[in-house]
């Protein structure tokens, strides 16, 4: 008589790899970066030099996005302009990343005065229009790239720094700190080498969603005026300078605002799905 | 008594960070004064002011003082609410921003109108038949929706709707001859007050679409958290006790199951009510309404730089005391947050 096999799980764990879903959004993204890192390389020309004549040309097999009314191919823009948008929102996500962070280590690890001090710099921060401040910023050092992704850095970090400090606290609760700290490890080493490393999974999940929301924030604040400036590929600053020719070419606006919500949706998606993938309780939701 | 010694706490405290948070912001916008590159005076004066007015100018606002006197001397002036000059219009910009901020609060409440009368409902469908063809088909809606550039929406659905298939007016807040007397400033209110009902509806007309896109940025938020909220609580036993009791799904829904996630939603029309006036920079200039955030667009174009920084001064005044607003009124309407807010202090 062999045993009886034993009886799976009600809630059998859920199998290892990705569903059809995933690996499209993991793909896009993928996809994404690549485009971004090496897609420029491949632009035939400059994306800069106009060329009236072909001006407002509609899609075609040689302009595969047709032209725009400097008669640039809008497809080659959009390529090279997908590097511009990308490593500028990395490096706004990357720079409040490291403000939050401090300011969370500083906060949890410091004095309760200080602890207070910076949480009530936090409230204020988490209480104000954060676009409308980054616009500020970005209008008073001179509209350009550089200004607004400076702008967003600074304003950027306040749901980082409430989000890290309040785990960083719950960290701190953990029996293995209270080792750390009986051994005598000294109070920087004990937060920079056990409490962070081991509350910043947090924010892992957070970065990707991040990066959808500032290329959001980037390209407005480029076509409010305050960003990327023409000739300039970024995607906002390029809908702002085709703005007027929705009605004659479509396809110049059209394109840019496209690539701008593909690349915000894989990256909110990829979000998505890590948190889900952390937590499979948030599934269905 | 105990009550109100836990109201009054409440209020003090919120309105302690509500102060601290306007000081912090006249803080940001001091130090954005002081980033500015070149000559302030000139700034302030203009691009073709002569050397005497610019003079005047550093004279008037005490730039030759330490940086310390300036600060304090500019909170001094936002105290007596003079936001600085406009180098355009001339005008203060507080004087100028007070004019078009009646237009703003009219988008952004009709905007508020749509976004509720949007997305509740169809967050109650898609718990209701959770995984079913609707809940499914306004899920990818709002994931779409959420990651589009609200401007770019804007340009494409004034070109569809406004030019291609001419349902809505493509831009402007008025029809030719339909304008009334202005009193309050927004064109809705203006024709209800002078009893034309034609302007009225030609006003309502040519703001439906702005206040849709502008609906739409924060529909899909609200979507999202209603349907979340309601699953957990369809998820409920006291759901199951209703169910078991013979309610039928209507009653089960609307008596029970939303009046107990309707909180979350709550907090985050409150907030979104602030971040509208924000974004309203994103879609006024589009339909080429009248607006703070028109005003503020047009601004810097200009390079009219304590225009831009004036307005970022006002619509965060005014988000606070929005968001100021809002909460009190969440006490007074939730007795889950009355409790929460003041229970802790009245024990």
């Amino acid at each position: 008589m062999t045993a009886p096999a034993i009886a799976q799980p009600a809630t059998a764990r859920r199998k290892e790899g990705f569903t059809p879903f995933e690996t499209f959004v993991f793909t896009l993204v993928v996809a994404l970066l690549a485009i971004a890192i090496v897609g420029p390389l491949f632009a035939p020309g400059s994306v800069y030099n106009s060329d009236i004549a072909n001006s407002l040309m509609p899609p075609s097999a040689a302009n595969w996005f047709g032209t725009d009314d400097q008669g640039r191919d809008v497809f080659w823009r959009l390529i090279v302009g997908a590097q511009t948008t990308l490593l500028s929102a990395f490096l706004v996500v990357t720079l409040y990343s490291l403000i939050g962070v401090t300011i969370a280590t500083v906060a949890a690890a410091g004095p309760r005065w200080l602890d207070e001090g910076l949480m009530r710099l936090t409230d204020i921060g988490l209480a104000l229009p954060g676009m409308i401040v980054a616009l500020g910023f970005a209008a008073a050092m001179g509209a350009s790239l550089r200004s607004a992704v400076i702008a967003m850095a600074i304003t950027g970090w306040p749901i980082t720094a409430r989000m890290l400090r309040g785990i960083m606290r719950q960290t701190m609760e953990q029996p293995f700190v209270a080792g750390a700290q009986v051994l005598g490890v000294s109070k920087w080493r004990l937060m920079t080498k056990h409490v962070l490393p081991n509350s910043l999974d947090v924010l892992i999940v957070k970065w990707a969603g991040d990066i959808g929301t500032t290329v959001l924030v980037l390209a407005s604040l480029s076509f409010i005026g305050v960003g990327a400036q023409p000739p300039s590929a970024e995607w906002g600053a390029t809908i702002a300078a085709a703005r007027g020719y929705v009605s004659t070419a479509w396809w110049t606006v059209v394109a840019p605002g496209a690539a701008v919500a593909i690349t915000s949706i894989a990256f909110g998606l990829l979000g998505d799905i890590i948190q889900v993938r952390r937590d499979p309780s948030l599934r269905g939701n | 008594m105990l009550a109100f010694r836990a109201y009054s706490w409440f209020l003090g405290r919120r309105l302690g960070l509500t102060l601290l948070t306007l000081w912090g912001l006249a803080s940001l916008v001091f130090l954005m004064i002081k980033l500015m590159p070149g000559d302030e005076a000139q700034m302030a004066a203009g691009a073709d002011a002569s050397a005497a007015q610019i003079e005047a100018v550093r004279e008037r606002l005490g730039l030759d003082a330490p940086v310390i006197m300036q600060y304090l001397s500019f909170l001094g002036r936002l105290l007596r609410g003079d936001l600085g000059t406009s180098i355009v219009t001339l005008q203060p910009v507080l004087a100028d921003l007070e004019k078009v901020l009646p237009s703003t609060l009219e988008l952004v409440f009709i905007a508020m109108l749509l976004n509720l009368a949007v997305a509740i409902p169809a967050g109650i469908v898609a718990a209701y038949r959770q995984g079913g063809i609707f809940d499914t088909t306004s899920r990818i809606t709002a994931v779409m929706l959420g990651g589009m550039p609200a401007f770019w929406l804007a340009l494409v659905l004034q070109y569809v709707l406004g030019s291609v298939w001419r349902v809505v007016p493509i831009s402007g807040q008025q029809g030719y001859g339909m304008n009334s007397p202005v009193v309050s400033g927004a064109p809705t209110l203006d024709a209800l007050m002078a009893g034309n009902f034609a302007g009225f509806f030609d006003a309502l007309h040519h703001i439906v679409l702005p206040a849709a896109v502008l609906a739409a940025l924060f529909a899909t938020q609200i979507f999202r958290t209603l349907r979340a909220a309601l699953l957990g609580v369809l998820r409920s036993d006291f759901i199951m006790a209703v169910r078991a009791k013979g309610a039928t799904a209507r009653h089960m829904l609307v008596r029970h199951a939303l009046p107990n996630s309707l909180n979350p939603v709550l907090t985050l029309s409150g907030t979104q009510a602030g971040a509208m006036i924000g974004s309203a920079v994103l879609v006024e200039t589009v339909f080429a309404r009248q607006g703070i955030g028109a005003y503020m667009f047009n601004a810097v174009a200009q390079k009219d730089a304590f225009a831009v920084l004036g307005s970022v001064m006002f619509i965060g005044t005014v988000v606070c005391l929005v968001n100021l607003i809002v909460d009190i009124l969440q006490l007074l309407v939730d007795p889950r947050i009355r409790a929460a807010q003041l229970g802790s202090q009245s024990q």
